[in-house]
Parts: C-alpha cells; sequence; structure tokens
C-alpha cells in the first residue's frame, strides 16, 4: 500500500486539468448532437418521411437564426452578464435592414450601418452594467424594451421594403446540392468557436467570467472584454434578424421574441453555466440544434398541445439528465483509463 | 481613529435610529420603498383617485399576485438560482381553480390548498433536480415551466372556466372598510418571512448562495437549503395563482407567462442580487408593487402610445441608479 | 443627522427632478376649448400588422372633421399581460373616460373592471376580440364563420379526400378555438379528409413559414392547407421546397391575395379562398361609439357581427389607387408588404380611409365622416367569446358563404 517510491513523493503531480477539460468538453458536445440524432432518428416512428436528409436540412436551416443569436448570447452569458435585449435587437436589424433598404440605396451601406448600430447599444448596455453597477438583467431588459418601442414608433407598427438581396440569396440559395444557410452555419460555428476558445480575446472572457477580481488582478482590463461581449451579442442578434428578413422577405416588429428564452436555453444546456466562466459554442451549437430538433419532432406527434408541450419539457429535462456534469465527468474518466 | 469614530456615533442622540435607517437604505428593500413612495406621491399628485379607498384597493388586488410570486423568486435567486417554473405553476394554479371552483369561505380554503399542493409539489421536483441531481437551475425549472404550462393547456385549452363567487368578490374586497384583504395577505407573506429569517434554515439559504462551498464546509447542508428554498418558492407561485384567478375571476392557460420576466424584474429592482446570497423578500415584494404601479404613473402622467416603453425602460434604470446612489450616500454616511 | 438630512435632500431634489421631468413631457390643457370626448385607444398586444393597422385607422378617424374637434384620443398599450389591461382600465376609468375602444386581451378577466366602468358611465366597445361581459359593445366577425366557411372551400377545392394541415394560431386562445372549432366540424363530416399535421402558428407569417417547413419534412406529400393568420408563410414554405402548391384558404395578408391572383402560382396548384379578420372592425366599431356618444345613435350594448371578407382566387383584383373601389380587394406587389392585412378598408362602413391612414394613422384630406348603415347585425350568441351564461344556437356552424359541392 504505502510502498510509494519516494521519488514519486517529491514530484508535483501532474497537471493533467487542461487535459481533462478538453476531454469533457468534446464528450459533453458529442453526446448533445448523440442526443439530437437518437430523436431525429426516433421520428422516424412519428412519420415515415421524418429521419432523412431532408428534415435534417429543414432543421439547420431552422436553427441558423438561433445559433448565430446563442452565440452573441453565449458571450455574454461567459463574462457572467445576461443579453435580454437580444429578442428587440433581432427585431431593430431585421426593421432597419428593410426600411433603410428600400430608401438609402446600396445594401452593402445599409447593412454595415445597421450592424455598427446594433454594436453601439449592446456597448451602451456594457457602459450601464460596467459603470452604472445596473445589473444586466435590468439593464438590457430595460434597453430591449426601450428598442422595441422606437421601432414601433418608427415604422407606425407596419415595417415597409423588402428583404436586402444579400440575405435572400443566404436563406434561399444553394451551391449545388448543398443550402448556402447549411455552409454558413457551420462556416460561422467554426469561427465563432475559434474566436470564444481558441484566440487571447477568447482567454480573456472566460477569465473576466470566471473570476472578476482576479482577472483584474492579473492585469486584463475588464471593461473590454464585457463590453466586448455586448456589442457581439447586439451585433449577432441584428444579423440574425436580417437572416429571417431574408427567410421570409419581409420584417415584423415582434419576430425577435420566440428567440430569447431558446438562446439562454442552448447556451445552458449546451453546459454553459449560466453564473459565468465555463462553456463551449461547439456544445452550444449542439444544444440549439437539439431545441430545434425537439420542437420539430414535437409538431409532428398527432396530440392535443397541451400533452406535446407536456413532453417537450420532460424530454428537456431527460436531455439535462443525461448531460449532467458528473456523467460526463464518470465517463471521461472511464476513458481516460 | 475609526474606532473612536465608532464610539462617538454609538452615543449620539438618535444614532440607532440613524444606524437602523442607514441599514435599511444599504438593504435593497429600504431603497425600493423609497422609489414607491415617490412614484406613489407623483401618482397621486396626477390623479387625485389614487387616495381613496377604491384606488388603493385596485392598485393592492394588481400587485398581489405579481408580488406574491416575486417573493417565491426571491428565495430561489438569494440561494444562488433561477426559477423559471413560475410561469407554469401560476398558470397551472389558475386553471384548477377555474376548473375545480368550490363556493363558500370553505371552499376557497380547499382551492387554496390545491394551489398550494400543486405549487409544493412542482418546487419539490424542482428541488429534486436542482439540490439533489445537480443540474443547472435556469435549464431544469426551463423544462418544469414547460410541463407545467403544458399541464395547464392539458386541463383547460381556452380561456375560460369559472371563479367561485365568494373568492373573486369577497377576497377583492376590503376589511373594516379601508383595508383591501388583497394586501393584508401580502402582509401576511412579509410576516411569514420576518419569521422564517430567523430561523436557521433561512440562514443556511443566504449562506448557501453567498458561497457555496464555505456554507457546506460549516455543516450547512447545501441540498436541504436549496431545496427548502424551491418547495418554498413553489408554494408561493401557488399562492401566486390563487390571487390571480382572484383577480382575474377567470382561468386561462397562459395565464402565467407574463409573470416570467416579471417576477424577475421585480426581484432585481427589489435589490436582491442575482449572483445570491444578499437581499431580502420584502425588497422583491415592494419591487413588483413598484414595476405594478408604474404603468398606472404613467399613464395619469400622460404618456401613452408607444412612449410608455421608452418611459418604462427609462424609469427602471434610473430607479437602480437612484437606489446605488442613494445606497452608496448611505454607507459613506456611516463613516462621515 | 447631517447625513440624514443629506439623504433626505438628495431623495426632495431626486424626487422634484423625476417631477418636472414628467410635467414638462405632459401638456397643459387650455382653458377654454369645448369640451371634447375623452376617448382611450386599449391596445394589448403591439407589433403586428393587423394591431397597428386596425389602431392606425381608429386614429385615422379621430383626426377626421368632424371627429378632429370633437375627440381627444389617447393610444394606450398594455402589454400581453391581463392585468395591465386591467390596470390600464381602471385608470381609464379614474380619468373620467366617455368612451374606451379596445381589443381585450382576455374575454373573461377584464369583466369586473368592464362592469365598475360600465356603471360609472363609460362606454366600452370592443373590436375584434370580444369580451364576456354583457355591458360591453362586442363587434367582430368571430361569429361569422370564419372556420367552417374556409373549411368547406378547402374540402371543395380537394372534392372531398386528402391530406391536409391546420395551421392554427395561439394555443389556449377562445379565437383560435372558435376557428379550428368550426374547420374541424366540417372537416370530420368527410372520412376522405385527413389533417396529418396541426402547428400554431400564433398568426405570425414566420411562424407560419416556419411550422409549416416542419410539418412539410413530416409530409411531402401534403395535398391542402387550411390556415388562420399568417397564411402567406404557408405560400413561402411551400416555395422553399419546390414549384409546387396546394389549394389553400387563409385569412387576407396581401401576399396571399396576390398570389391567389398570380396566374404562375395557379399553374402550380394553388387555388383557394382569402377570408379572415379584417382591421377595419375597430374603425366600424369607432364610428358606432362615436354616433352613440354624439346621440345620433341609441344602441344598448350588444354584440355586433362584422361581416366575414370572403374572396375567392377569382375575384381578388388589384386596387389602382389607394382605396378600395370599383371592387379591388388587393393592392399591387411592393406598394404594401406581403404581411400587410388588406381588409381596411370597407366602402360601406368607411369611405373616409385611404392606404395612408392603415399604414400611418392619418387622415385622408378632404373626406368627412360619413354616417354608418342605420342597421347592424346582431351576433349569435358564443358562449366563452361573448356571453356568458348563454347557450349557443343550433345551427352554430352553420355556411353561410358556400355550399358543400361535394357529398359528405
Amino acid at each position: 500500500m504505502t510502498s510509494a517510491r519516494p521519488s514519486a513523493a517529491l514530484q508535483p503531480p501532474a497537471d493533467t486539468r487542461r487535459i481533462g477539460r478538453i476531454r469533457s468538453e468534446t464528450i459533453s458536445t458529442a453526446a448533445i448532437f448523440a442526443l439530437a440524432i437518437i430523436l431525429i432518428l426516433a421520428s422516424r416512428f412519428v412519420s415515415p418521411a421524418l429521419g432523412s436528409w431532408d428534415q435534417v436540412d429543414t432543421i439547420i436551416t431552422l436553427a441558423s437564426f438561433l445559433i448565430v443569436v446563442a452565440f452573441g448570447q453565449g458571450l455574454v452569458i461567459l463574462v457572467g452578464g445576461l443579453d435580454l435585449s437580444i429578442a428587440s435587437m433581432i427585431t431593430l436589424g431585421g426593421v432597419l435592414a428593410t426600411t433603410w433598404n428600400s430608401s438609402f440605396g446600396s445594401e452593402w451601406v445599409v447593412i454595415p450601418a445597421v450592424l455598427i448600430l446594433c454594436a453601439c447599444i449592446g456597448a451602451l448596455n456594457a457602459v450601464g452594467v460596467i459603470w452604472l453597477s445596473i445589473p444586466p438583467f435590468i439593464m438590457t431588459m430595460a434597453m430591449g424594451i426601450i428598442v422595441a418601442s422606437a421601432a414601433l414608433g418608427y415604422t407606425s407598427g407596419t415595417p415597409r421594403g423588402a428583404s436586402p438581396e444579400a440575405f435572400l440569396a443566404l436563406m434561399k440559395g444553394s451551391v449545388g446540392p448543398v443550402s448556402a444557410v447549411l455552409i454558413f452555419v457551420v462556416i460561422f460555428a467554426l469561427l465563432a468557436r475559434a474566436l470564444q476558445s481558441a484566440t487571447a480575446f477568447g482567454r480573456r472572457l472566460y477569465a473576466v467570467g470566471a473570476n472578476r477580481e482576479a482577472a483584474r488582478i492579473a492585469g486584463v482590463a475588464t471593461w473590454r472584454p464585457i463590453m466586448a461581449a455586448y456589442a457581439i451579442s447586439a451585433v449577432c442578434a441584428g444579423f440574425a434578424g436580417m437572416m429571417l428578413v431574408g427567410y421570409a422577405n419581409g420584417a415584423t416588429l415582434r419576430m425577435g421574441d420566440s428567440y430569447l428564452l431558446p438562446s439562454i436555453a442552448s447556451v445552458v444546456i449546451g453546459g454553459s453555466s449560466i453564473l459565468g466562466g465555463r462553456g463551449s459554442f461547439a456544445a452550444t451549437v449542439g444544444g440549439a440544434i437539439l431545441l430545434t430538433t425537439l420542437g420539430t419532432v414535437i409538431s409532428a406527434l398527432g396530440m392535443d398541445q397541451g400533452w406535446r408541450t407536456v413532453i417537450e419539457g420532460a424530454i428537456i429535462v431527460g436531455a439535462l439528465l443525461l448531460l449532467r456534469e458528473d456523467l460526463i465527468a464518470r465517463l471521461r474518466n472511464r476513458s481516460a483509463g | 481613529m475609526s474606532a473612536n469614530l465608532d464610539v462617538a456615533a454609538a452615543n449620539a442622540p438618535g444614532s440607532n435610529l440613524g444606524i437602523a435607517i442607514r441599514r435599511g437604505l444599504t438593504d435593497g428593500a429600504g431603497v425600493v420603498a423609497i422609489l414607491y413612495i415617490i412614484l406613489f406621491a407623483l401618482y397621486a399628485l396626477w390623479d387625485p383617485s389614487a387616495l381613496t379607498v377604491s384606488g388603493v384597493t385596485n392598485l393592492s388586488n394588481n400587485a398581489a399576485p405579481l408580488a406574491i410570486a416575486a417573493a417565491g423568486e426571491s428565495l430561489v435567486v438569494i440561494s444562488k438560482g433561477f426559477d423559471l417554473s413560475v410561469a407554469g405553476i401560476v398558470s397551472l394554479s389558475n386553471v384548477l381553480m377555474a376548473t375545480y371552483p368550490v363556493e363558500g369561505p370553505g371552499g376557497a380554503l380547499v382551492s387554496l390548498m390545491i394551489c398550494l399542493g400543486v405549487g409544493g409539489a412542482i418546487g419539490a421536483l424542482n428541488g429534486l433536480l436542482v439540490a439533489v441531481l445537480r443540474l443547472q437551475s435556469i435549464a431544469a425549472t426551463l423544462g418544469t415551466m414547460i410541463m407545467g404550462q403544458g399541464l395547464a393547456l392539458v386541463i383547460m385549452d381556452a380561456p375560460g372556466g369559472t371563479i367561485a363567487d365568494w373568492v373573486s368578490y369577497t377576497l377583492t374586497d376590503v376589511l373594516f372598510g379601508i383595508i383591501p384583504i388583497s394586501g393584508l395577505i401580502m402582509l401576511a407573506v412579509v410576516a411569514l418571512w420576518l419569521v422564517f429569517r430567523r430561523t436557521d434554515t433561512c440562514m443556511g439559504i443566504f449562506a448557501v448562495g453567498a458561497d457555496e462551498t464555505a456554507a457546506s464546509l460549516s455543516g450547512i447542508s447545501v441540498v436541504r437549503a436549496r431545496f427548502t428554498a424551491f418547495v418554498g418558492a413553489g408554494l408561493l407561485y401557488g399562492l401566486a395563482g390563487f390571487m390571480l384567478s382572484v383577480q382575474t375571476a377567470t382561468g386561462n392557460p397562459s395565464a402565467g407567462t407574463p409573470f416570467l420576466m416579471l417576477a424577475f424584474a421585480a426581484v432585481a429592482l427589489g435589490g436582491v442580487s442575482l449572483t445570491g446570497g444578499r437581499g431580502s423578500l420584502v425588497g422583491a415584494v415592494i419591487g413588483a408593487a413598484t414595476l405594478m404601479l408604474l404603468q398606472k404613473v404613467l399613464f395619469s402622467g400622460g404618456v401613452s402610445s408607444f412612449y410608455t416603453g421608452i418611459f418604462q425602460g427609462a424609469v427602471m434604470v434610473l430607479a437602480i441608479v437612484f437606489g446605488s446612489v442613494i445606497s452608496r450616500l448611505a454607507s459613506t454616511g456611516a463613516r462621515a | 443627522m447631517t447625513t440624514l438630512r443629506k439623504l433626505l435632500t438628495t431623495t426632495c431634489v431626486a424626487a422634484g427632478a423625476l417631477a418636472s421631468a414628467f410635467t414638462i413631457g405632459m401638456g397643459s390643457a387650455s382653458a377654454d376649448e369645448p369640451k371634447k370626448f375623452k376617448i382611450f385607444l386599449s391596445l394589448s398586444y403591439s407589433g403586428n400588422a393587423w394591431q397597428s393597422e386596425a389602431a392606425n385607422i381608429v386614429k385615422a378617424l379621430a383626426q377626421t372633421p368632424p371627429y378632429d374637434q370633437m375627440v381627444e384620443l389617447k393610444e394606450v398599450i398594455s402589454g400581453t399581460d391581463p392585468q395591465g389591461q386591467i390596470a390600464a382600465y381602471e385608470s381609464m376609468i379614474d380619468a373620467k373616460a366617455d368612451g374606451v375602444i379596445s381589443f381585450p386581451i382576455s374575454s373573461t378577466a377584464l369583466n369586473r373592471t368592464v362592469k365598475n366602468g360600465c356603471e360609472k358611465g363609460v362606454l366600452f366597445f370592443m373590436y375584434d376580440a370580444t369580451v364576456t361581459e354583457p355591458c360591453a359593445y362586442n363587434v367582430s366577425y368571430i361569429t361569422a364563420g370564419f372556420g367552417e366557411n374556409t373549411a368547406q372551400a378547402l374540402v371543395n377545392a380537394l372534392d372531398g379526400k386528402g391530406k391536409i394541415f391546420l395551421s392554427r394560431g395561439v394555443p389556449g386562445n377562445s379565437v383560435d378555438k372558435r376557428h379550428t372549432d368550426g374547420a374541424m366540424h366540417i372537416f370530420k363530416k368527410y372520412p376522405g379528409i385527413q389533417v396529418v399535421a396541426e402547428y400554431y402558428s400564433f398568426w405570425d407569417d414566420r411562424t407560419t413559414q416556419q411550422e409549416t417547413a416542419k410539418a412539410l419534412a413530416a409530409h411531402p406529400d401534403v395535398d391542402g392547407i387550411w390556415a388562420q393568420a399568417g397564411e402567406f408563410g404557408a405560400i413561402q414554405a411551400l416555395r422553399d421546397k419546390g414549384t409546387r402548391l396546394v389549394p389553400m384558404t387563409g385569412e387576407n395578408s396581401n401576399g396571399f391575395r396576390l398570389a391567389l391572383a398570380d396566374p404562375e402560382a395557379q399553374k402550380n396548384g394553388l387555388k383557394g379562398v382569402s377570408a379572415g379578420s379584417p382591421p377595419a372592425t375597430a374603425g366600424y366599431a369607432f364610428k358606432l361609439m362615436m354616433e352613440i356618444l354624439t346621440k345620433k345613435r341609441d344602441l344598448k350594448a350588444m354584440n355586433i357581427q362584422y361581416p366575414l371578407p370572403w374572396v375567392p382566387a377569382d375575384k381578388v383584383t388589384l386596387c389602382k389607387g389607394d382605396t378600395f373601389e370599383d371592387g379591388c380587394n388587393a393592392f399591387p406587389d411592393g406598394k404594401v408588404p406581403s404581411s400587410f392585412v388588406t381588409e381596411v378598408f370597407s366602402p360601406e362602413f368607411l369611405p373616409e380611409l385611404s392606404l395612408k391612414s392603415a399604414l400611418d394613422g392619418a387622415p385622408t384630406p378632404g373626406k368627412t365622416i360619413q354616417p354608418l348603415p342605420a342597421e347592424v347585425v346582431k351576433a349569435p350568441n358564443e358562449p366563452g367569446i361573448n356571453c356568458q351564461k348563454c347557450d349557443p344556437p343550433a345551427d352554430l356552424y352553420k355556411l353561410t358563404k358556400i355550399e358543400p359541392t361535394v357529398k359528405p
């Protein structure tokens, strides 16, 4: 038992934390995607046409908006905040892109202008959170209400104009047999994940989120990553709004509302901590796809809406139970030998 | 140096009151109470009917459901969690009351028991998922909220049903001609809190919310603290659904949906820290009352159309800034 | 003590600042104007085309002579929380409103407050959505049989058999339930008609598009679609998948009507009927209320039925100008968005309106308020929709717009 070699006692224990963290991120991401695939295959029992590539294509198209929004939301959650203004920012991005598109000529001027405006509003959220010490919940919620009301007043209730051509092409077009959206989602997911997990900027976000005081002492100007996170969240939301406009060829004033709770849910189901400092975008994408798949399968069930909703909630709880931290850790330990 | 000042301050006449006021102001509840008083003063200024018995009764009836729901939410938030199931439990209690109305005061008691039972059961489920099985509270309660809303839709697929007359007439009425009964019920919840505040279990909830590791190392059962918080919250949501049925006198499967965002806003406005460990249920109750009062203040101030939203957002932000200014003044005042 | 004084001063200053900020925002009423009618426009939902157009119509009418001198109209948006609208109604009653014209968020939750207001002499007019409180006037098309008539039209177009989608509204809503119950009453008569997918589109184009896309993934061989508002989204979903379109019935978005009339779409299989909820109901309700207030009409509280629009594909006609004239009922592509709800006009009831009224709430220059036809159509009793303790008529789902061409 205590036949430890003397030299072993003197050596510091090997730091396997980083390796462990990557492994558990990969496992939980894989687990989420596996759950989504199981759901898709299981839906074949509901209807023979399901469980097909067509369904997967539909799901990814419908999930694309959520994936973009969940990235921004995930960054804000990562630094310990919450962005409740994304619903209104989605609406703002879509409404301005259509209204200004008709009035101000080239969409290549209008689109960046709108996105910059969104970034400024996101930065305003950050100003309130950082310097006025307003809790992110209230600051972003208030901003959301203000932006939505302003949009209502600005358009008198009927947003006019047509979608920018670029987004029509993105949402309706295809490159060969593959829809353009699919390619976009893959590229976006890879770039976003790289930004969050593989750059110095991303590391600063994790540091600030995990322990803001420690990050400050370590020399990180904590307001910069936080402001960047809120600005990126607003830009992502605005961009998603434009995508929605391309999909439906028009904007409406409430189009962002149904993405708020799912954006938070995707991030959290993907394993990120709501309190910040932990998470991975790959898993968030998995969460977004899982939620969209679940919605698709549920609506194909031929039963009353009440029971459909109960089942949806039960599956979410079930998925959470399966994706539990300690289960993942046990899997990881077993795989580590 | 500071010791001398403390002694001097402690011996100054009226210092106990000063200390109490200062503590009240640095506690979120005191600040939001001042905000409420200011808003109410404005409301009374622009609409004199605010000061009548029926005006106050309307305010009280309107605020009671959200205030009690926010009270429940604050319990979970103090324990460093998020409870989204408020929407599901309120909807469920409301449709149960409207589908199975029972007449008379005894019937009201039965209905109340049903609401509390449903709320407590779902709260216990939340407690199981979060405290025992260690799921993230925001995700687990999202699931239970959706299940609760689904059950409400199963029980009642469109608004309707009837609420017993005794419930909807007597409980929206006044006692002794001036005290709204809904106000008494809110006070009862606050009174229960002030008693509960002194118990070890409540201390445990605060400790777990402030620093879970330290709390567990000091021997506090984290599981029990969290579980109690969720069950307590569930019971309060059930009561909130009961009070909602009292006020609207009808059943609606989506009755709870507006409560989700509003409950958190009330909690945050009331000075309860969303990162856990700090705050008071009283603050959440007053925060809820403030949110409901705000609509009336804006109306009587002549704000209309889409400007209402802009003002609502602005006031929310200003309220928090105002609160932290007062808080900071009070705490620097203590050192003066 | 100094601290306390400091705190009290700060509080008073802050309160004073808030108060002055608000008072500056308020206008001061001039003392010597003739007494105007105080009318409140109470909205619950906001931010969708239907709601905005209906509200704009009321605003335009309130600014049309002679009402522009007689009416002080204030719009209050309370959101989707019934308690918000309850509080708004209470405030309006306290403000001694003469009339409240409103889209109620709940058919039952507002009753007590409405009753309280009626007792204090306030007129309550509800448009499109209804309340079951007897002292309120309900002006709505709900009882005119949208669900059953469009269902029969779809059955006729499908010759009595086929797989169909049901695109509904908001779950747990009484209007959605009434429409769907009426439609199912008809569909159940035909064993050849199979509802293979039923989804909730929340009366929104985009949600309809997304939900229809999901349903198409499961049932690509659908034969027809019965839709509530948002129907153009279903067409977009079909177009996303290919060129094939199917017979469809829906409400009255401009995009849907243009598609119905489009020869290309017809070649691809689109036929059907555009019916649905007219925002013009709000204007009709407002004018009725004003006629009662100005004593030009004596009408006790009742449920009034607004006629159901009915535009089959071959009757879609593009308007050349800015109003409905010469029987036109849709606008050219690009003039209005595809989600624009077209039934904002009624040459019979609302000749004072033009397109700008619906889009911007602006009055039409040169027009004055015209009297309404003397007759109002009483709506049948529908429990849960417009009355509380009442029985529906035996022929609740009778067909008024169309005859079955197929035997069940």
